[in-house]
């Protein structure tokens, strides 16, 4: 069946409980639905098409990752301020109306006992991999997760002390040194699988971030034979396998998959970049 | 309020319509993922993406960026092809209750014509939409779209071998638009669908490169409704009676009944799908409200009763 993507997934109505700002233009954008939906069984990767009240412009919802899921009616997510469309809904207010589909998507492949997950996560690719590290954490342990976490600065490096809350290590990186090891996230990363080879730990790689950091991960996950998933993000006008926007290169049978429905988790062996 | 009196269903000419509303091609796939959201019954039509005799993966990434109050798209005419089309896609279309639109188009006369006759096969099919104006094919595809003496031997070798109804899409991006309505009517043409998306480019300045990879892409949304009601006004005055099933921009009830009143006979929503699966049996209702608010009660009475503006008399220096 071509599409199976997104069958859980309810257009319905929410509107915005709180605005979050965390500084250097993220926010967290809390919701509070109008109706039962599906966003309490999300699984971390799943996202959320999110648009406000903008008339005719600005035409399309954007997409984002699912950050958190109380229940079936409250769920949120973490932006940055980017283009117009961040931009607008960093200065959403309380009571605000927004129109969402949501859970939509292919997420993270399930836990394996005994193989610990490396999550790594740059800037903005944050939310699934959080969730994903407070899922396992809970589900499996502590010592099931670590997480790998760049940003440009100090300021791009959010929630640390939920990771601390939970128990779950972090190996953080800026590329200006004013946090964590000096340069690009993939620096520790790599040490860690190296180590990882040599004790004979069984590891995977989850990511999520900018296509640099991708690409980076999906060498490293190729080269040392480690499984490794990657939370793509591509231009989305609708979201749920209509508009065929979100292209997706791949190996196989066919050049494209879609980031919305395929998507946006791919497993790296499959992603064809040169 | 009691708009029970309104009664949306239509014809556009042999076909008979639930509500003028058709989703436009390329904007609601096959049909199947929309059946999540919204209840399928409630539309008119549905016109499919693009088939072609062979499958086709389409254009590269990016293919779709949003400008105001609008969005390119460059998707690369992607679709499953005639025989995976026949076999896995019309059946679910067929039982859906609603007028099937098959959109489809050839890279030359052959595949054209082998399109047209393959579709003559599926069972169901009430209407194909010859597209003779995507902007996104790269070989000579353009000629059929812009020039008329072109569009009218296409379209009367494609009416040849076709029992089915053909509604020719026709491309804003002609020099003439009566023209070309003009050939392809002659050639046997049922119906002319207007517009199609019109070229357009964006460029991100950061990066100094095309916003999407095939630089140019086709414009749709509101951004480009008063040059497609400007298309189907001039094509109506001119070819009085002759099928025009009106599209570009369409968001509202409002929207959809300046193209009744413009000269078109039904209507297609696509773009506005996409940010809203339900967006057509909104506008729907938007409709019934407006017909019967402004005393139509059904939309063929409304279809062309634009009045003229009296005029001031002509002041000369």
């Amino acid at each position: 069946m071509a599409y199976e993507a997104g069958v859980s997934a309810t257009a319905f109505t929410a509107h915005v409980e709180r605005n979050r700002p965390l500084g250097a233009g993220y926010f967290v954008l809390e919701f509070a639905a109008t109706c039962e939906t599906g966003v309490a069984d999300v699984v971390p990767g799943q996202f959320a098409m999110v648009r406000g009240d903008w008339g005719r412009d600005l035409l399309n919802p954007r997409a984002f990752s699912v950050f958190e899921a109380a229940d079936s009616r409250h769920f949120s997510i973490l932006g940055k301020v980017f283009g117009r469309g961040t931009k607008r809904l960093a200065a959403a207010v309380p009571g605000e109306k927004m129109t969402i589909l949501a859970p939509l998507g292919v997420g993270f492949r399930p836990a394996r006992a005994g193989v610990t997950q490396l999550l790594v996560a740059g800037g903005v690719g944050l939310p699934p991999l959080h969730l994903q590290a407070k899922r396992n954490a809970a589900a499996v342990g502590p010592n099931a997760v670590e997480v790998f976490y760049g940003g440009r600065t100090r300021d791009d490096l959010l929630l640390l002390e939920d990771f601390e809350a939970w128990g779950v290590k972090t190996h953080l990186a800026t590329e200006d040194g004013s946090l964590g090891t000096r340069g690009y996230v993939t620096k520790p990363l790599v040490s860690r699988v190296r180590e990882a080879a040599q004790r004979g730990e069984s590891v995977e790689l989850l990511a999520c971030g900018p296509t640099g950091m991708l690409q980076a991960v999906r060498k490293l996950g190729l080269d040392h034979g480690v499984p490794t998933q990657l939370c793509l993000e591509e231009h989305m006008a609708c979201g749920f396998g209509v508009c065929l926007g979100c292209a997706v290169p791949v190996y196989g049978e066919k050049p494209y998959r879609y980031c919305c429905s395929d998507g946006p988790v791919f497993d790296a062996q499959e992603v064809r970049w040169s | 309020m009691n708009t029970s009196a309104v009664d949306l269903a239509t014809t556009f000419g042999p076909v008979g319509l639930s509500t003028p509303f058709i989703a436009a091609s390329g904007c609601f796939a096959y049909g199947e993922q929309f059946a999540a959201f919204t209840d399928l019954s409630l539309l008119g039509g549905i016109s499919t993406k693009g088939i072609s005799p062979l499958p086709r993966y389409g254009n590269p990434v990016p293919r779709i960026c949003e400008t105001a109050s609008g969005m390119l798209n460059s998707i690369g005419l992607e679709n499953v092809g005639l025989e995976v089309f026949l076999s896995e896609k019309l059946p679910f279309l067929r039982e859906q209750g609603l007028s099937v639109w098959v959109n489809f188009f050839g890279t030359d006369f052959e595949t054209y014509i082998e399109c047209a006759r393959g579709l003559n096969r599926g069972q169901g099919i009430d209407v194909l939409e010859m597209n003779i104006s995507c902007p996104n094919i790269k070989k000579g595809g353009i000629e059929f779209g812009t020039v008329p003496e072109v569009a009218h031997r296409l379209t009367k070798a494609c009416v040849e071998v076709s029992e089915i109804p053909i509604v020719v899409k026709l491309s804003p991006n002609a020099g003439d638009i009566v023209g070309m309505a003009q050939a392809v009517k002659e050639a046997g043409a049922m119906g002319v669908s207007l517009i199609n998306t019109i070229t357009g480019m964006a460029i991100d300045v950061h990066t100094q490169m095309p916003r999407i990879a095939t630089t140019y892409g086709g414009l749709s949304g509101p951004a480009i409704k008063p040059i497609a009601l400007r298309m189907v006004h001039q094509v109506a005055r001119a070819l009085p009676g002759f099928p025009i099933c009106g599209m570009g921009g369409i968001s509202n009830g409002e929207d959809a009944l300046e193209f009744l009143l413009a000269g078109a006979h039904c209507l297609q929503v696509g773009t506005a799908c996409f940010a809203e699966p339900g967006a057509i049996v909104r506008i729907t209702d938007e409709l019934r409200n407006l017909l019967h608010r402004v005393g139509f009660s059904t939309p063929s009475e409304a279809v062309g009763k634009l009045k003229t503006r009296p005029q001031e008399p002509a002041w000369s220096a």
